[in-house]
């Protein structure tokens, strides 16, 4: 199953959901809190990616167990001894602790890992875009150039080398590095001579004028106004109830975990609806394709 | 109602006597097509920034240009960007952002419309210039005119009411280059702008023009209808009359009473009409050329494939073709049949994986490095300007020679050379400041310093207007006759008919076929010169202009 209808979202809901399932992720460790976590972002990688995610997501197994194993090993701290081994104590809460700790951490690499495959430079550009507009524009330009020099680059080394002008000797650094120079003098040439173009064609296009705007491809609809309103209202929610204790959870020295009342429920709820917002999006959209695909 | 209204404007840069424009006056009416022409360095280009203040050149200036009844420089930043359109020569430098729907809102926001507006703009330009296809591409990912499209859908999203076009298509290959073209036509006809041409290759822009205006050492000589340009070139017999389309140079040199042939398909009636009733006795060229069976081979290739990668598609698929030594090589065909490819591997750029090279009769793999490239075979780049990187002509030619020479062994071969390319009064220039075609001879002279044997040139006319595409010809004659094999790559059709020696077409990474050019251009009927193609229903073989105005008068 592949599908992405959540990266087809406005790129403002799209990181407002990474900030928070990223956010909240990094501070729960509590079993609970953080299994949901680890649940969903595995899930939401896997509506993406397909088989292709499984091979990472079992990476990120193995190292949940190695990480949970390993800080028992550091922290002898604990009540309830498992093992000795040479001499120190193996304890429970450790174990338990380091399961809670890495479950945190694979977590935030999923949600990182489905981050980079939604989040093109373009979204990226838009989000930052509207807080510094010139600075965009540059970074516009920029990437636009450095293709284009690397290409100049290579036809140039390419013309030089076919009037035997290349580098003499590959192999002998010093004339590499010779030849390499006057390559890259005769780009800076060839660069701001294009540069005076690019200037007067942006003034030609009226750049320079007060009032400018910036244009996107993106839009704001209803379905954006919507989500971005509930995964306002769920975040507040969680906030309020881990400020009250729902997903305090302590191991060492000895474990106390929140497990009850109403601001767990209430917190736990709200959670799993936020991280689910993604792939719930996604999998109902693949369902209904299925389902249209099948009347046909 | 006039749009432009120029009044004795005349023009020099500063510290320099020379008026680059000298007292020009002209009245441009709203929605006419106007084609400006002119050799390299006439002033076509300093005459259409004095339409735009916003990049008029700093210098001396007398005279005013008014716009739309006012004097230009009273219109502000924002008039003229909204309402004066200027596309220039070169399509990548005028592109500013990485997306091509940021290039196409770039103006708008720069006018500072709302998202609402921008984007109906962008999506009519997108649809009007059949852009949906590549909306979301990044621009490097784009073909030169598509480009070139993007520059002028740019452009006409901010509803400018005069389009000036310095050169669009000096860069792009003729199908491209009619393409863009039509399109400025289009926009030409449905909506009224008023647009103002500069261009090399007349064909497309000439016999569509409300006016042909011909520029001559920053003066007007002519200034008419298309019908009636060619008299005046004529009578004072200049330099400008060689880049007349074909139907109008064949018309002078036959000499006819009937009205001015503009295109191909009025060339043919003029010809029929001509012709009616009479006899034709001569239908047929006696060249004496004949495919050679065996010859003194330059370069030879044998069955040679490449791809760049292991899983990509072939790029050559089974190339043979072998070059006689001392003649005029030509390759031509579309774009992407491999023909750029082909050339890069004689250098050894590109490394086959199957197939053998030999260069002069030896492997080359066998060649050591830059072995290949003394006295023996050199490439002149597409872009000429890639291989200039000294701060003078002089200097430029200088880095070719052998060190250990003295400075007057060393002025006399750089002398030489300049002779040979007639760049002797640019020695002192920078590189960057010469035209397209003097560039082009500089950087020739470049290669012609490594003393080569074979002689590469890919793409040599691109670029360059009809007189320079002579010095250039003139040039390659020399060259053959010292003994130099020359390979050439080309669009050029005219070119290679005239000047070529053989001519290869390729198709789909080989070659299709290899004939002598007239054989080859008259079995064509859509790959081949204007002349032949105009011609053809009366003659056998006519392929170059001159063919048709000798066989009309042998026929007279």
């Amino acid at each position: 199953m592949k599908s992405d209808a959540f990266s087809e979202y406005n790129p403002i809901i799209n990181f407002a959901f990474f900030i928070g399932a990223i956010g909240l992720g990094m501070f729960f460790t509590h079993p609970a809190f953080a299994a949901c976590s680890v649940f969903f972002s595995a899930l939401y990688l896997y509506t993406i990616k397909g088989r292709e995610s499984l091979k990472f997501i079992g990476g990120m197994g193995i190292m949940f167990i190695v990480l949970s194993l390993i800080n028992g090993l550091f922290n002898s701290m604990g009540e309830t001894v498992l093992f000795v081994y040479f001499g120190r104590n193996y304890t429970l809460e450790a174990l338990l602790y380091g399961m809670c700790t890495s479950a945190m951490l694979i977590s935030v690499f999923l949600w990182f890992a489905s981050y980079n495959s939604i989040m093109s430079n373009d979204k990226f550009m838009f989000i930052f875009g509207r807080i510094i507009p010139s600075g965009s524009l540059i970074i516009s330009m920029a990437l636009r150039l450095v293709t284009i020099y690397k290409n100049k680059i290579i036809q140039i080394h390419t013309a030089r080398k076919c009037i035997g002008k290349g580098a003499a000797d590959e192999n002998d650094r010093i004339s590499a590095l010779k030849n390499g120079s006057t390559v890259i003098s005769t780009l800076a040439t060839w660069a701001l001579e294009g540069g005076v173009i690019t200037a007067d064609s942006m003034r030609m296009r009226g750049y320079g004028l007060p009032g400018r705007t910036t244009f996107s491809n993106y839009r704001f609809g209803m379905r954006d106004k919507a989500l971005l309103g509930g995964m306002v209202l769920l975040s507040a929610v969680i906030i309020f109830c881990a400020a009250m204790g729902a997903s305090s959870a302590e191991f060492i020295p000895v474990i106390n975990i929140t497990s009850g009342g109403i601001y767990f429920y209430a917190g736990l709820i709200s959670y799993i609806l936020f991280l689910s917002i993604a792939p719930i999006i996604n999998i109902t959209e693949a369902v209904r394709w299925r389902i249209l695909r099948s009347r046909i | 109602m006039a749009h432009f209204e120029i009044k004795n404007l005349s023009f020099s840069y500063p510290g320099n006597d020379r008026k680059i424009l000298d007292n020009i006056n002209l009245t441009i009416e709203k929605g006419s097509y106007i084609t400006l022409c002119g050799k390299s360095g006439c002033g076509k280009t300093t005459l259409l920034k004095h339409l735009k203040s916003v990049i008029t050149p700093h210098g001396n200036r007398e005279g005013t240009v008014y716009f739309d009844g006012r004097p230009i420089e009273e219109s502000d930043l924002r008039t003229q960007s909204s309402k004066i359109g200027y596309v220039m020569q070169n399509p990548d430098n005028q592109i500013v952002t990485d997306k091509v729907w940021h290039e196409l809102a770039f103006g708008l926001e720069s006018l500072g419309y709302d998202q609402k507006t921008i984007r109906l703009r962008v999506a009519e330009m997108a649809s009007y210039f059949g852009i949906q296809q590549w909306f979301h591409k990044n621009v490097t990912e784009l073909s030169g005119g598509q480009k070139q499209l993007l520059n002028l859908a740019s452009i006409m999203a901010m509803q400018p009411e005069v389009l000036i076009l310095d050169e669009p298509t000096s860069q792009l290959d003729p199908i491209a280059a009619s393409d863009f073209l039509n399109t400025v036509r289009k926009i030409n006809l449905e909506l009224g702008t008023t647009v103002i041409i500069t261009e090399h290759r007349l064909e497309d822009v000439y016999y569509c023009a409300d006016r042909v205006i011909v520029m001559d050492k920053g003066r007007i000589i002519a200034d008419d209808t298309p019908r009636n340009v060619g008299d005046t070139l004529k009578n004072t017999n200049d330099d400008m009359f060689a880049a007349l389309p074909s139907p109008v140079q064949i018309y002078y040199g036959v000499g006819s009473d009937l009205l001015t042939p503009l295109t191909v398909r009025e060339g043919r009636n003029w010809l029929s009409e001509e012709f009616e009733g009479k006899n034709i006795t001569h239908d047929e060229i006696i060249t004496g050329e004949k495919m050679k069976e065996d010859f003194d081979v330059a370069v030879t290739m044998k069955e040679v494939w490449f791809r760049y990668e292991k899983d990509a598609p072939d790029i050559l698929k089974g190339v043979t073709l072998s070059v006689e030594r001392g003649k005029v090589f030509a390759i031509v065909g579309g774009n992407g049949t491999g023909k750029s490819t082909t050339v890069k591997s004689l250098c050894g750029i590109v490394k086959p994986y199957r197939g053998k090279i030999l260069i002069n009769g030896k492997y080359i793999e066998k060649y050591k490095q830059n072995e290949l490239f003394t006295n023996n075979l050199a490439m002149l780049p597409q872009d000429p300007q890639s291989l200039f990187v000294k701060k003078t002509v002089y200097e430029d030619l200088e880095e070719m020679l052998p060190k250990g020479l003295s400075e007057d062994e060393k002025k006399e071969k750089i002398t030489e050379v300049a002779n040979i390319t007639q760049i002797t009064d640019l020695l002192d220039t920078h590189p960057y400041d010469l035209s397209g075609g003097e560039q082009q001879r500089a950087a020739l002279g470049k290669v012609l310093l490594t003393n080569p044997k074979i002689l590469i040139l890919d793409e040599p006319t691109k670029g360059i207007d009809n007189f320079f595409k002579l010095k250039f010809a003139e040039i390659i004659e020399e060259l053959k006759k010292s003994g130099v094999t020359i390979i050439m790559v080309s669009h050029d059709v005219e070119f290679c008919a005239k000047h070529a020696d053989t001519v290869s077409m390729f198709f789909d990474g080989s070659v299709v076929t290899t004939n002598t050019p007239n054989a080859f251009f008259s079995q064509n009927s859509f790959y081949t010169t204007a002349a032949n193609r105009m011609s053809r229903h009366l003659f056998k073989n006519a392929v170059t202009n001159e063919d048709v105005i000798e066989l009309c008068r042998k026929n007279r």
